[in-house]
């Protein structure tokens, strides 16, 4: 049996979808957090009756009328996958606008069954709905429910009712609002609309007490006041950033990641002890250093990143995104963008994947791609080894070269947004803003663990499969040379590895790190940036890049310049090349199915390569100019190609707009 | 008629219409329960954005819409 | 070759090979991020997902 979960936006349909379905679905207290559908099994405990339940938890609709784009993944659903039973979920604070929905439903012929949810935030507003009443109104069974509450909280019954309906396959009757006949034209659906609506006022009407009306100031209004303030907005919004971003790789994180490589010392002691002298170099190096090593340097970060994800699911859970996407609109507005596309920029900060997929919920087709493009831009948490090896090995205090990293992403980000709006002749005098701001909650810190340690275990598992064979493969690509022997110690130049790096080394060189090193290590990052630590681990043979006894990273400037055989300047300008390239390859992928253009996509990958090598290429010579009074190497070269680079752009830029409009004409047809 | 932009905080009004060539911002508004007829009250004034109350929940507005939405 | 190189080649072996058919396992239920945390949220996941196990 098919169940399909509808209703409003932020309506607590993943909520409950993960509640009768023990699935950990990405919940957020935003409307538009779902943008794909899922599917799950129902709990045999909650499933009494003998037979499968399927229930696929739908992205949030305020209608399913043809003429509004968004919803179109329900309608579709419904109407060519045909489930057996509709589950509508109601926020019951908000009855007038989410029965309008509900009529839609009702109309279809399938069985519906109303959860009345959130019913918990009614009895403390002290709001009553009479349940039956309501139910006699819409022909259908309403039950009470409070998906955030692990029992107790009306979804047994829920799906209770539903299964009855599924298996009688009765035929849902509407109520009567359409009249005879179905609106065949716009016109007659506005008509058609309207009077749904003026049902659903009359229901809610009679059926609803409330003892405060909406429209009053509450004392979260008096919150919006402050937090979207004119002036207060912009300071608390970095200041809540720099807290997330402190708390995780400043204070609480290496804190809880130095016990954590304690650890991981240990075991490679512990194995390096069995493995005593007698074993073979290369195996005993694959094992110890390939894959213990270049796994366990990455690994050594999860505490790090689990912190990030703990404190980004409270952030998410208690309703500020909202406010956010509020504050920073007149801002966006002036790149051509919206408030809404920094959702999708704060997600990206734990995984750009989501985060490119939550650009979906933007209307405006150019404003999305450009979003999705950039949204890449804010380092992800598999970023965060890099910026916290490369801050903690060059520059003693982690914090604030890590909140620096997000900062400069920000304004990259602003930078870029204008260049492509000179590109794309955004003329975006039309676009609108409007968003729906949820009630404030405490977040969940049940939430936030379930999420933190999904997350944990997905790094995990990627940790021991894509970055385990990518450290295997390096290292041994790296142990031997074309003629299949061994090298010696430190010729490590002549290997495999170091020939096929060498040639992108050279191009990397104007950059400051020209070594077939930081080459292998900057492409394996496509594959993941994890692997970019890795890499660096495996091809300089470093085990460990967090010291045990302090919680400083190994070393200090100076001998891990002698180490990596870069300086200080370089260090941060590879930094800067890997934080603001492409992503990898599945955020590339989430990027391809968002921009549904091979143009916005090819652009969009050669943008970021270009932001990435002019930035690397400005800190690195900047840098060592100011340092050492004297230009670095390949300045020439460098210069040249970022030059092109930024010739193109601008060309681009400042182009006739006929010429793209007549592009466009014929694009079109 | 005059546009929401230009209303007080705390007083309801009724929508009459929603001048805008945006059919696609209409019809949403519409399943907000935005449309002539019913009632919209502004809550805040926040920098650009307007905090408004339309049936039961509070949505954030910019200045632009505030501006198509007539009183 | 002696008894320890052996275990070390077995133990690599196990692991690595651990590792390819969980990558290939991901694959055939079309997960492109293997060991994506969004692994319900992913482009290619999903129904798909279902399908596959039904």
């Amino acid at each position: 049996m098919k169940v399909a979960l509808t209703g409003n936006p932020n309506s607590g349909k993943t909520t409950l979808f993960n509640t009768i379905t023990g699935k950990i679905e990405h919940v957020g207290n935003w409307p538009g957090v779902t943008v794909e559908k899922k599917e799950g099994k129902i709990k045999k405990e909650l499933n009494r009756s003998g037979e499968d339940i399927v229930a696929v938890d739908l992205p949030g609709a305020y209608s399913m009328s043809p003429y509004t784009s968004e919803e179109s993944v329900t309608s579709e659903f419904i109407l060519t996958e045909n489930p057996d039973v509709i589950i509508n979920i109601v926020d019951s604070t908000n009855l007038a606008r989410s029965m309008f929905l509900t009529t839609q439903l009702l109309e279809l012929g399938i069985p519906v069954v109303v959860a009345l949810n959130k019913s918990d935030m009614n009895d403390k507003k002290e709001t009553k709905i009479d349940v039956d009443r309501l139910s006699e109104k819409l022909n259908c069974p309403v039950v009470k429910t409070v998906a955030t509450k692990s029992s107790g909280n009306g979804l047994e019954q829920l799906i209770s009712e539903a299964a009855k309906l599924g298996s009688s396959k009765h035929k849902q009757q509407g109520p009567r609002i359409l009249g005879a006949s179905k609106p065949q034209n716009k016109d007659e659906f506005e008509a058609a609309d309207k009077r749904r609506y003026d049902f659903v006022n009359k229901v809610k009407n009679e059926v609803e007490i409330r003892k405060i009306s909406s429209e009053m100031q509450t004392r979260q209004d008096a919150v919006d006041r402050i937090v979207a303030n004119k002036w207060l907005g912009i300071p608390i919004f970095v200041a809540v950033i720099w807290l997330v971003f402190s708390i995780s790789q400043a204070w609480l994180g290496p804190w809880l990641a130095d016990a954590f490589v304690g650890l991981i010392d240990a075991f490679y002691g512990l194995v390096e002890g069995l493995l005593g002298g007698s074993a073979n170099p290369f195996l005993s190096s694959l094992l110890l250093d390939g894959i213990i090593g270049g796994v366990g340097a990455v690994v050594g970060f999860l505490p790090l990143i689990m912190v990030l994800f703990f404190c980004l699911a409270l952030l998410e859970d208690c309703g500020y995104m909202a406010r956010v996407a509020m504050v920073m609109d007149r801002f966006f507005k002036k790149i051509g963008l919206s408030g809404k596309s920094i959702i999708p920029m704060i997600i990206s900060t734990g995984c750009a994947i989501p985060g490119i997929m939550a650009t979906r919920t933007i209307k405006d087709e150019r404003q999305r791609r450009t979003t999705a493009m950039l949204s890449p831009f804010m380092p992800c948490g598999a970023k965060l080894p890099i910026i916290a090896l490369f801050a903690g090995l060059f520059f003693g205090d982690k914090g604030w070269v890590g909140a620096s990293m997000y900062l400069l992403a920000i304004v990259v980000i602003i930078f870029s947004g204008l260049i492509i709006k000179k590109i794309t002749k955004d003329d975006s005098s039309s676009s609108y803003f409007i968003m729906e701001l949820p009630e404030y909650r405490w977040p969940s810190i049940k939430r936030a663990t379930i999420s933190m340690l999904s997350r944990a275990k997905a790094f995990i598992i990627k940790a021991g499969t894509i970055i385990l064979v990518c450290n295997a493969i390096v290292h041994i690509l790296q142990t031997f040379n074309w003629q299949l022997q061994a090298v010696a110690e430190n010729a490590a130049d002549t290997s495999i590895l170091a020939s096929i790096a060498s040639p992108v080394a050279i191009i990397l060189a104007p950059l400051g790190f020209g070594l077939w090193q930081f080459a292998a290590s900057a492409v394996t990052g496509f594959i993941a940036k994890e692997n970019v630590v890795g890499t660096l681990a495996v091809t300089f043979a470093v085990t460990n890049f967090i010291d045990v006894e302090e919680y400083a990273l190994v070393g200090g400037a100076g001998e891990v310049s002698v180490t990596f055989g870069i300086t200080a300047v370089a260090a941060l300008s590879y930094l800067v090349f890997n934080l603001f390239t492409p992503p990898c390859f599945a955020a590339i992928g989430a990027m391809n199915a968002e921009m549904e253009s091979p143009k916005w996509l090819w652009g969009g990958i050669a943008f970021q390569f270009g932001m990435g090598y002019t930035l690397a290429f400005i800190v690195y010579q900047v840098g060592t100019l100011v340092t050492t009074g004297s230009l670095g190497t390949g300045f020439m070269g460098g210069l040249i190609a970022v030059s092109i680079m930024v010739s193109i752009v601008v060309y681009l830029m400042y182009k006739k707009p006929s010429e793209v409009v007549v592009k466009n004409l014929s694009e079109a047809v | 008629m005059m546009s929401l932009s230009k209303g007080k905080i705390n007083v309801t009004y009724t929508v009459g219409d929603i001048n805008t060539n945006d059919v696609g911002m209409k019809d949403f508004l519409f399943t907000l329960g935005c449309y002539p007829g019913e009632t919209v009250t502004i809550i805040s004034k926040l920098a650009s954005n307007y905090v408004v109350n339309i049936k039961d929940a509070r949505y954030s507005i910019d200045e632009q819409l505030a501006k198509a939405i007539l009183v | 070759m002696n008894i320890t190189d052996i275990i070390v080649i077995v133990v690599i072996a196990l692991i690595i090979g651990l590792a390819l058919n969980k990558l290939i396992k991901d694959k055939k239920l079309g997960k492109k991020c293997s060991g994506c945390p969004y692994a319900g949220a992913c482009t290619t996941c999903s129904s798909d997902n279902i399908e596959n196990i039904r």
